[in-house]
């Protein structure tokens, strides 16, 4: 009957698929040895450009074959006109347009398109936008077609406005996207960079060099960050769980580089020694340390703290014996970091054993967080911001975390309080973090500690019973001669702590210690109490060896006291101590 | 199956008209019908004639005014319309006006989406997106934030706002899951509710009548329910969670047509059925007879309400909307692109006054010429279509001082003015139960538009009679592919010529060939229509990943 509808059976079906897919197959697999005999027989003709194609338009993964196709156009190209290899490399475009809608995300296909678009002889750098354009659209994160644009935009010269623009357009149709918001903050600075003369009270620098010119490209004016504030606010407060956005903010709130100096200079005539912390880590053979003593350049052997590290934040050399041991004689100190033209002094007086220079606390800003540049009004109105955010949304992690960060721009010690508190939120409302937070937290209440030391003006680090799990900024402790970590978390005294030089007294009783690493060639250290540690090897005690002055140690209840013998053992390593509890 | 229709358009009441066609139809619906008596000698023993209604009362106060000057000032009916955009509307044939359907858009997840898909009918349509959903509120027109994205953007909420609604809505995603947040108000309205959950003033206004889109009284599981509807649609196909098909809704019951011919189904137009015989002893229809007097045998007969008679209603109250559909010159909130289709919720304007939604198109919908807009407004009736939708319609448009009058240019004014405007009232019939009827057992009424949004009441009825003809039978299965179409009297399709001995370079089947073949055709597709729709339409398909290539 007309038009009766009959159907093929589900097995008919299959079994055509299934002869259609090996005709395929065998196609496929004649044509592409046919493609690598020609390869290996060096021809480059227009067979070997049809057969590649054919290839890669089913197929367009194939490293090989694109090279192959990059190798015959080059060839072609010597032996054209002009007006040729513009058609050629136009064909070429087209035909990757139909490889993109295979695979939009196929490496061999961008690759390609960004060789053929770099040969093309005039190129229509507007229709390579409109194609990333409307990839975009259908992929806003297809990374390939981002770093195509890349290139694009900065062959044809796209004015930053118009990218902004772009940035712009992206975010507003999809704002979880790292990329558009990462792209803004390269724009940006360009378009609207910081005024040259800094406003804010934390760039009073007056005693040392000016900051470099890359510190400031990529600040943004005030006018423009506060029209950012407001587009991120908007979409941290539309979805607080997306962290794109998250990270921007942190980005506008200011990422200041800290200034390089030498913080300070510290010189002990007993050991005849000299140390020197840096603001940032140093390679102590290569970054061109020199020490001129009353007007003499001398020749010392400087090394870092710890054979350990090659780069210290905190350098020390011996001076040749018998230059200072004189108390009477006074003696002037220069430490040049030539590398960063800067230096810095100091005198070692008349009667004094020891003696240092550096910057009080009130002088500089010792933890420069990453938020602290912007001023301050600015960051109280953010904070309030996030408070607000806060109320309604009071487990919300990025929110916990960046009132955190505000609050240690404006004021640590004052907030210290409510911190703690937000770390506690934080730890319960994101168990799976709770260990960076706990470092985190460390660090905060160290910076803390190590502030109302310096108001102080004592030489002494108390924090017990904080919960630190970590340690850190111990190159702002050079000076430091009693310490107090008792009743914390702490696993080990880490290489960091051999800055430590003018250490006397350590207590670090009611943690979980199990490796002293840190206590290396402390000169001065003479008291070390461990008790309720997790030491429990012979081998664990080795570093106390090699601290001089060390006379007392109190190893009660630790693993270690259990083992036969300790006491003579004990006796044997560390000859010196004469007040051992075991 | 055959198809008898008196018009000489497909889909009755829920057709879609070109200006022109819809001039004829309102003259139409101005005139009586003539009634004849039915063909009684075709009748034979044993049988007995039930006469259907000749005369269509679903449409009933049909007043049109049109805004733009007459060109021949002596006889307003003869002459040409002067206005260019009006006169651009009488003669380009392809500018359709969807007309008598009610509901206009498609919710994209849904009875109506799920059918098109399962049975591949949507291939004979081609959709768009509503681009903004708008709400009128405090004399002004805004547009509603609804997706992420909106409230992102949206300049009118605060941060605080934002957080709140994002709250709000992404509670009603799964509010389910959360009962401890409403059970308390299983009892109280959805506005009650509303009212506990901290949200401002506007932020309640936009939930209720735009997203919801739901009267304050109903319960709060339905508000809920309604709002969660909502969310599910969005982002499906767009932004906004409404569909428009190109040329109107008036396609979507065309495409079924189409569907059914290419499987054998025959249709006439112009041609309707006089009467119905039955069978004395059973009951039964078991033949109509049709204008031609032709009797025509059948073992179930399938009719629109507007063909049953007054004798065999037992109960002819039903419920009325009212319609306006208003050509006007300029959008109702203009932005960057002409082009937008905009939902438009309007709360009563007085107490009192029913909720009207409005749903204005642009021309890419090919509905209207570029630089019109098509404003369709619809709310169910208290009185004439006129007397219910005309406040609404001088609040949101100017409308000039007279009929035939162009409305003064005022330039910088930004209320779009009124061009032309049709007011009707329509029967709905969808509350109506089939007990209702004193009709045969094998006799099944379809009902008219009804009015809610969206279609699921319609498609629901057709799958109800649709088991009861067939009841084996699946409901509009999936059509297959043509190649699996095998047909009587042809062989086993013939090999391509020498496929394997080829050179591979000539033979290769590559995929990319194929694919830009089709492309191409998308393209010319698109050519056609390309510079009124500048937009990109939508393919009401599943979205499912494209499969990695078979190689």
């Amino acid at each position: 009957m007309h038009g009766r509808v009959k159907l093929k059976s589900t097995a008919q079906q299959e079994e055509e698929k299934r002869k259609e897919r090996e005709k395929k197959l065998k196609i496929y697999v004649t044509a592409r040895d046919a493609v690598f005999a020609k390869r290996k027989n060096g021809m480059l003709d227009d067979e070997a450009l049809l057969l590649t194609q054919q290839l890669l338009s089913s197929n367009p993964d194939v490293a090989t074959l694109w090279n192959y196709r990059r190798e015959i156009l080059l060839h072609l190209e010597t032996i054209r006109e002009e007006v040729d290899v513009q058609k050629m490399y136009e064909d070429e475009l087209s035909f990757l347009e139909s490889c993109l809608k295979v695979n939009p995300k196929s490496y061999g296909s961008w690759h390609h398109r960004g060789w053929v678009s770099a040969r093309l002889p005039r190129p229509d750098w507007t229709r390579e936008l409109g194609l990333c354009d409307r990839c975009l659209s259908l992929d806003d994160r297809n990374f390939h077609c981002w770093d195509y644009r890349r290139m694009v935009v900065k062959m044809s010269g796209v004015p930053v406005d118009q990218e902004l623009q772009f940035t712009d357009r992206l975010i507003g149709s999809n704002f979880s996207n790292y990329s558009s918001w990462h792209y803004r903050s390269t724009l940006l600075p360009l378009l609207h960079p910081e005024s040259p003369e800094p406003p804010s009270p934390c760039h009073q620098t007056h005693h040392s060099p000016p900051t470099s010119p890359q510190s400031h490209s990529h600040r943004v004016c005030e006018e423009q960050l506060l029209k950012e504030y407001e587009l991120v606010q908007n979409a941290f407060f539309t979805d607080p769980n997306d962290q794109s956005a998250w990270f921007y903010y942190r980005w506008l709130l200011g990422r200041a580089e800290r200034e390089e100096m030498i913080s300070c200079v510290f010189v002990s005539r007993e050991e005849e020694r000299v140390a020197v912390a840096f603001s940032r880590p140093v390679n102590v053979s290569s970054s061109g340390l020199m020490l001129v003593l009353d007007g003499q350049p001398q020749r010392v052997e400087w090394r870092s703290v710890h054979p350990s590290f090659k780069h210290s934040p905190v350098c020390i050399c011996e001076l040749p014996p018998g230059t200072i041991s004189d108390i009477t004689n006074e003696h002037n100190l220069t430490v040049h970091w030539t590398e960063k033209h800067t230096h810095r002094d100091c005198a070692l007086y008349t009667g004094r054993s020891v003696s240092w220079c550096r910057d009080s606390a009130t002088d500089q800003e010792l933890f420069r967080s990453e938020l602290s540049v912007e001023k301050t009004s600015v960051l109280q109105s953010e904070l309030q911001s996030c408070n607000q955010l806060l109320e309604l949304e009071p487990q919300n992690k990025w929110c916990l975390l960046t009132i955190i960060l505000l609050m240690r721009a404006l004021d640590p010690l004052g907030y210290e309080r409510e911190t703690l508190s937000h770390f506690q939120t934080l730890k319960e409302v994101d168990p799976m973090r709770g260990a960076y937070y706990g470092d985190l937290c460390s660090k905060f209440m160290i910076e803390n500690t190590i502030l109302k030391m310096e108001y102080a003006e004592v030489r002494v680090f108390s924090l017990s019973d904080k919960n630190l799990t970590t340690l850190c900024h111990l190159d702002q402790l050079l000076l430091v001669t009693h310490i107090n970590l008792s009743s914390n978390q702490l696993l080990r005294l880490p290489p960091q702590f051999a800055m430590l030089q003018c250490l006397e007294v350590l207590e670090a009783d009611n943690n979980a210690i199990e490796n002293l690493e840190g206590l290396y060639h402390l000169p001065k250290l003479e008291d070390v109490s461990l008790k309720n540690n997790k030491l429990s090897r012979l081998s664990d005690l080795q570093p106390l060896a090699s601290c001089p002055k060390l006379t007392r140690l109190d190893l009660r209840r630790n693993p270690v006291t259990q083992l036969v013998n300790i006491e003579s053992e004990l006796a044997e390593l560390l000859p010196s101590v004469t007040d051992l509890l075991l | 199956v055959l198809h008898v229709d008196r018009r000489s358009y497909y889909a009755g009441n829920w057709a879609s008209f070109t200006f022109n066609g819809l001039l004829s139809w309102i003259e139409e619906y101005k005139q009586a019908g003539p009634s004849d008596e039915a063909a009684q000698e075709k009748v034979e023993e044993g049988e007995e004639a039930l006469a259907l209604s000749s005369l269509d009362t679903s449409i009933t106060n049909v007043e049109v005014f049109c805004y733009a000057r007459y060109r021949g000032n002596t006889d307003p009916g003869e002459g040409h319309l002067s206005h260019p955009k009006m006169s651009a509307c009488e003669t380009e044939a392809n500018a359709h006006l969807c007309c008598c359907d009610y509901s206009q858009l498609m919710y994209s997840r849904g009875s109506l989406v799920d059918l098109l898909i399962k049975s591949n009918v949507s291939r004979y349509a081609e959709f768009k997106n509503v681009t903004r959903i708008l709400t009128y509120r405090n004399g002004k027109v805004e547009q509603v934030p609804c997706s992420r994205a909106d409230v992102f953007g949206s300049k009118q909420l605060t941060v605080v706002e934002k957080r709140m609604l994002m709250k709000f809505l992404t509670f009603c995603l799964d509010f389910e899951q959360h009962p401890e947040e409403y059970q308390d108000f299983s009892v109280h309205s959805f506005w009650d509710f509303l009212l506990t959950k901290k949200l401002t003033e506007n932020l309640r206004h936009f939930i209720l009548h735009s997203i919801a889109m739901v009267t304050p009284d109903v319960c709060t599981v339905e508000g809920l329910r309604a709002t969660q509807h909502f969310l599910r649609c969005l982002g499906r196909y767009g932004n906004t969670p409404f569909l428009f098909p190109l040329y109107g809704l008036g396609e979507i019951p065309q495409c079924f047509c189409r569907m059914c011919a290419v499987f054998g189904g025959i249709y006439c137009l112009r041609q309707s059925v006089r009467c119905l015989v039955l069978d004395k002893e059973s009951g039964k229809c078991k033949a109509v007879i049709d204008s031609n007097g032709q009797r025509i045998s059948c073992s179930h007969f399938v009719v629109e309400d507007g063909y049953i008679g007054l004798d065999q209603r037992k109960n002819v109250d039903s419920r009325q909307i009212s319609r306006a559909v208003l050509i006007t010159d300029r959008s109702i909130l203009p932005s960057d692109s002409e082009q937008q289709i905009s939902l438009v919720t309007v709360p009563p304007v007085e107490p009192g006054s029913p909720v009207v939604r409005m749903v204005e198109l642009c021309s890419s919908t090919m509905t209207c010429m570029p630089g019109t807009y098509l404003v369709h407004l619809t709310c169910s009736s208290s009185g004439s279509a006129r007397e219910d939708l005309a406040p609404v319609v001088s609040r949101l448009f100017c409308i000039p001082v007279s009929p035939g009058e162009e409305s003064k240019e005022e330039e910088g004014s930004e209320v779009p003015s009124v061009l032309w405007a049709l007011y009707f009232n329509m029967r709905d019939t969808s509350a109506v139960d089939r007990s209702s009827y004193d009709l045969p057992s094998n006799v099944h009424v379809c009902t008219s538009p009804d009015a809610a949004l969206g279609s699921d009441h319609a498609i629901k009825l057709a799958e109800a009679v649709f088991r009861q003809l067939l009841p084996e039978e699946e409901f509009c299965p999936p059509a297959p592919n043509p190649e699996d179409i095998i047909y009587d009297g042809e062989g086993p399709q013939g090999e391509g010529p020498g496929f394997e001995e080829a050179d591979p370079a000539e033979a290769l089947p590559s995929q990319g060939e194929v694919e830009s073949a089709e492309r191409q055709e998308e393209a010319e597709d698109a050519g056609e229509t390309g510079d009124v729709a500048k937009q990109e339409t939508v393919a009401v398909a599943e979205n499912e990943p494209r499969p990695a290539s078979e190689e």
